[in-house]
């Protein structure tokens, strides 16, 4: 079991990389999990006629793209010691079906507020296999002292 | 077969909770009813049209659904052993599922549109869901402008349990055609 502990944590700390191959499959079970089933995600035939971001296939859940970038701190730091309490995240280009995502994430600040209240502010980013950047964000993550 | 039969039978084969079995696939199907950028009224605070009844299943099959492997979010033998709180440990987007279902077709229905997109958001999690829970939500109109031509709307989503406290707070931001008769365009194709 992962046991991280705040005052550990760099700043510039790389966490490892979460990779993720997005199939329809993928696709599919995201829909079913939280329940958007938002036609631009599940209905193929659709999607080659509305074109919502000018090409006929479906394309990832922008959530289902935020929570792979949550999961590089919850393995990363081990899901019971590091507690997300806020994201925010841009998408900067919509994610095809079919493309492998990479999430990275690096330490960009340590709040040492208080025992039992001290976060880090990790900086998160995922891209294509082009390297184009998909989605910028950050989150301030609780960690044990 | 037709395209939304085949549709409907792929995603059947993800089903493993009632929730899931029970809430309506096809957002096609109510774009007449759903709100729209131009009729919310800024401010306009609702109540979600359902209430969340949480339970392991929903947290084991949205962790799963992000690929995640770790025995103390999709193992719950496991969890109950070596948790922390002895449940699974949720995902922090978890809160995703509770919306939408919340959501269904009632206040902030728009988070359904066919043509919306996507362009970025901020959730903050004051503590994590807990299995047995009833989470209301409630729904703010909080804002809504035009940028490059786009008509960008955001709700403000509260989630509370049973006795007041407070679990989440979504800033839930969309891209959504201007009108109904922009929703229905992109319905009817």
């Amino acid at each position: 079991m992962n046991t991280i502990q705040f005052s550990k944590v760099n700043v510039g700390d790389e966490l490892p990389v979460v990779e993720h191959f997005v199939s329809q499959d993928v696709i599919d079970a995201y829909a079913v999990s939280s329940l958007d089933y938002n036609p631009v995600h599940t209905n193929v035939d659709w999607c080659t006629r509305a074109q919502v971001f000018g090409m006929p296939c479906t394309v990832v859940h922008g959530m289902f793209t935020m929570s792979l970038m949550s999961s590089v701190v919850v393995r990363g730091w081990g899901a019971a010691n590091a507690r997300v309490r806020s994201i925010e995240v841009k998408f900067t280009k919509p994610v095809p079906v079919g493309t492998r995502l990479r999430c990275t994430g690096k330490v960009k600040e340590l709040h040492p507020i208080a025992p039992g209240k001290n976060f880090a502010v990790v900086e998160l980013y995922v891209h294509d296999p082009a390297d184009q950047v998909m989605g910028v964000g950050s989150a301030q993550v609780m960690l044990p002292d | 077969m037709t395209p939304a039969i085949e549709t409907a039978n792929r995603l059947a084969k993800h089903f493993n909770t009632d929730k899931q079995r029970n809430f309506e696939s096809n957002f096609l199907k109510d774009a007449e009813v759903y709100e729209t950028w131009d009729s919310v009224e800024i401010g306009r605070a609702f109540p979600g049209k359902l209430k969340f009844v949480v339970k392991d299943e929903d947290v084991l099959f949205y962790n799963k659904s992000i690929g995640e492997t770790d025995p103390l979010m999709v193992d719950p033998a496991y969890a109950k052993k070596h948790s922390p709180t002895g449940e699974l440990i949720q995902h922090p987007l978890f809160v995703v599922q509770v919306a939408f279902y919340c959501i269904e077709n009632g206040p902030g229905s728009w988070i359904r549109s066919p043509g919306a997109r996507n362009p970025g958001q901020k959730i903050e999690i004051w503590e994590p869901f807990k299995s047995g829970e009833t989470i209301s939500m409630t729904v703010v109109a909080f804002d809504r402008w035009i940028r490059r031509g786009k008509h960008y709307i955001t709700d403000k989503l509260d989630f509370h349990n049973e006795h007041g406290v407070r679990k989440a707070t979504w800033w839930l931001t969309l891209i959504i055609p201007p009108n109904r008769e922009g929703i229905l365009k992109f319905a009817r194709m």
